[in-house]
């Protein structure tokens, strides 16, 4: 399976941020690989996405971050705040509503010739 | 580039190919130190969980280090990614600076000019402080970015990195003519020395470097994005 270029996940990458953060805390690296792994590899997204887009969420208020100490080393969890949950919440609906309509047009069907 | 030379260098350990890696990459970041110490502390972080998780899957420590530094792209494209993140953090703090001294630097003007707008009216008042549109103009630029780069963006459109840079510039140059006037126009008029203009100018003189930094680190900013 090819892999997803960034791009065309411009405007879903959020939500997919957010949902990858739903059941708990989790640190960066651990973000990349669960979006690959929870897409079955499509979705193998560079550092150089992933990293400044958990920023911007966090600057945003979406999430919010701790510092531990794991292994000797600091590390970066990130976790979703209540508005994280309301807004991955809408954007679920919004996907859904978008989905079911491209979904729709792109079937393999006859359209109706116009006149 | 750091990861094109350091996939090939089998014989390297994987914390001096690490290290090398993170030394190129804190070389090419640009921002405020304690968002770039977060990122590269972040980023050292990934990059060990990914070099384990190899050496976990049998590569040898040498060839792991490798493949991670390859996972996590070039010091150049990952300084690129982070520019604009780093730029936003900048032009907050820089705002949120200049917010939280405009009312040390206005106080002394106040107490030397002694405005009373109930009196005089808003008209005298405007005219004894010429400088007072400016001075409103700056506030809501400054509010408008801030809350536009901040948690008010889910409601409101997302001001970009460039667009906050050039609001911090604007703040600044603001800042600047607003201060430069009020010490000329003290200046011309002639009145005595007293200890509260020594400080409102001081003050002022103050902030005009303040400002001058901030426009020459913002225009070397605002360079290396284009």
């Amino acid at each position: 399976m090819l892999p997803m270029r960034p791009e065309l996940l411009k405007g879903h990458l959020d939500a997919l941020l957010l949902a990858v953060l739903e059941p708990g805390p989790q640190h960066g690296y651990a973000v990349i690989e669960s979006l690959r792994s929870g897409s079955d590899g499509t979705l193998d997204l560079p550092t150089g996405t992933v990293y400044p887009a958990l920023h911007r969420l966090e600057r945003a208020g979406l999430i919010a971050s701790d510092w531990q100490t794991v292994g000797g080393r600091r590390r970066r969890a990130y976790h979703l705040t209540p508005a994280g949950h309301i807004a991955l919440s809408e954007q679920r609906a919004l996907w859904d509503q978008f989905s079911t309509a491209v979904t729709t047009l792109l079937k393999r069907r006859t359209w109706p010739a116009t006149a | 580039m750091a990861s094109d030379r350091l996939a090939t260098s089998t014989g390297t350990r994987p914390k001096d190919a690490l290290a090398t890696y993170l030394s190129d990459l804190a070389a090419q970041l640009r921002g405020p130190r304690r968002r770039r110490e977060a990122i590269l502390t972040e980023l050292r972080d990934g990059l060990e969980q990914a070099t384990q998780d190899r050496i976990a899957t049998g590569l040898p420590p040498d060839r792991a280090a490798s493949a991670a530094i390859t996972q996590f792209g070039s010091p150049c494209a990952v300084a690129d990614a982070f520019a604009g993140e780093l730029t936003t953090a900048y032009a907050r703090r820089t705002i949120a600076c200049f917010i939280a001294t405009g009312p040390l630097v206005g106080i002394w003007w106040l107490l030397l000019l002694n405005p009373s707008p109930w009196r005089t009216g808003l008209i005298a008042f405007v005219a004894a402080i010429p400088v007072i549109p400016l001075i409103i103009t700056a506030i809501a630029a400054a509010g408008g970015t801030l809350a536009t780069t901040g948690r008010l963006m889910r409601w409101l459109p997302e001001t970009g990195p460039a667009l906050a840079l050039a609001a911090t510039i604007a703040i600044a140059t603001l800042c600047m003519i607003i201060d430069l006037t009020m010490i000329t126009m003290i200046m011309v008029s002639g009145a005595p020395t007293r200890p509260l203009m020594i400080m409102a100018c001081a003050a002022s003189l103050t902030r005009i470097a303040c400002s001058i930094t901030t426009m020459r680190h913002a225009n070397l900013m605002q360079s290396l994005m284009i």
